[in-house]
């Protein structure tokens, strides 16, 4: 398999870039280091692009928005990883900052992704924001929010790119990787 | 239920009956189910029915989709109550609550926000 959805580009090899593994070894990763990874990385390339942060407020903004895009992205690779490893990178591009988290998914869950990845590329992020919210409103059950992506295109104006690839030897597992961007001077 | 408290890890949160305010304090990035406790003081806070409520987010660093989810589905219970006035007590300095706080004037148009 070989699919992508929305705005995913392999990454080019000249701007800054970090990237950390993970191997949970079977032990779970706590939401709480899904917090503490994403804010190494915000500040790390708060100093990386420490020249476009004219004051403390623009270091802030630029920390809180890497901050919340990361742990979104680390959290959703967590819970849906299926015990292989889960490698995040942030990279910068040009005049965009990228985040892409990749980890293995079972190969049964890919199709209806694959509908609800279309549907979020194809609205508008912020009406279907406050309509997941309605409708989680009146579906207390619901064991997931469904928010992580649309805040990050709602709130932030990130863009977002999912590719599916197969795993080697493993039919049951598909590669997933999420790809978010944002525009740095907005930042 | 006079005051309630909700505190784990580096997040508290908890009612001022007093001061009809629920306070929201460090850095909270749970579980959807993990947010149980935190919607259930809300429901409590409700049940009481006042007539005016403050949420002070001004120390709360953090907040998570699945936060942000319980937030919004408190103030869409607020407006099935239809009477009770919800101010925000927030800061622009703590940049989840300048993107996400502000749409909760699409789900409670009556609401009031402090983003100081």
């Amino acid at each position: 398999m070989n699919e992508s959805i929305g705005d995913f580009r392999d990454l080019t090899r000249g701007g800054a870039r970090v990237s950390l593994v993970f191997h949970s070894g079977g032990v779970p990763v706590r939401w709480s280091q899904c917090s503490a990874t994403a804010e190494y990385f915000a500040e790390y390339f708060a100093d990386v692009h420490a020249q476009a942060c004219a004051d403390d407020a623009d270091r802030n903004e630029f920390i809180g928005t890497l901050s919340y895009i990361v742990n979104e992205l680390v959290e959703n690779a967590v819970k849906f990883s299926m015990g292989e490893a889960v490698e995040v990178t942030v990279s910068i591009e040009g005049e965009e900052l990228v985040a892409l988290v990749s980890n293995q998914i079972l190969a049964t869950t890919v199709e209806g992704l694959i509908e609800k990845f279309r549907g979020l590329v194809a609205g508008d992020p912020t009406e279907m924001l406050i309509a997941r919210v309605e409708a989680n409103a009146v579906n207390p059950d619901a064991g997931v929010s469904g928010l992580g992506f649309l805040t990050m295109m709602a709130d932030y104006g990130a863009t977002l790119g999912w590719y599916f690839g197969a795993v080697q030897d493993n039919p049951q597992n598909v590669l997933l990787k999420t790809m978010a961007r944002l525009p740095m001077r907005n930042q | 239920m006079s005051d309630a408290t909700v505190k784990g890890t580096g997040y508290r949160v908890f009612f001022d009956a007093g001061a009809a305010t629920v306070h929201f304090e460090g850095s909270l990035r749970l579980g959807t189910a993990e947010y149980e406790p935190i919607a259930a003081l809300l429901s409590g806070v409700l049940a009481l029915r006042p007539t005016a409520i403050t949420l002070r987010m001004t120390e709360l660093v953090f907040l998570n989709s699945s936060g942000i989810n319980t937030l919004y589905k408190f103030i869409i219970a607020v407006r099935k109550l239809g009477d009770l006035a919800v101010h925000v007590d927030a800061s622009s300095t703590i940049t989840w609550q300048g993107k996400s706080l502000p749409n909760l004037r699409k789900f409670l148009p009556s609401i009031t926000l402090t983003l100081s």
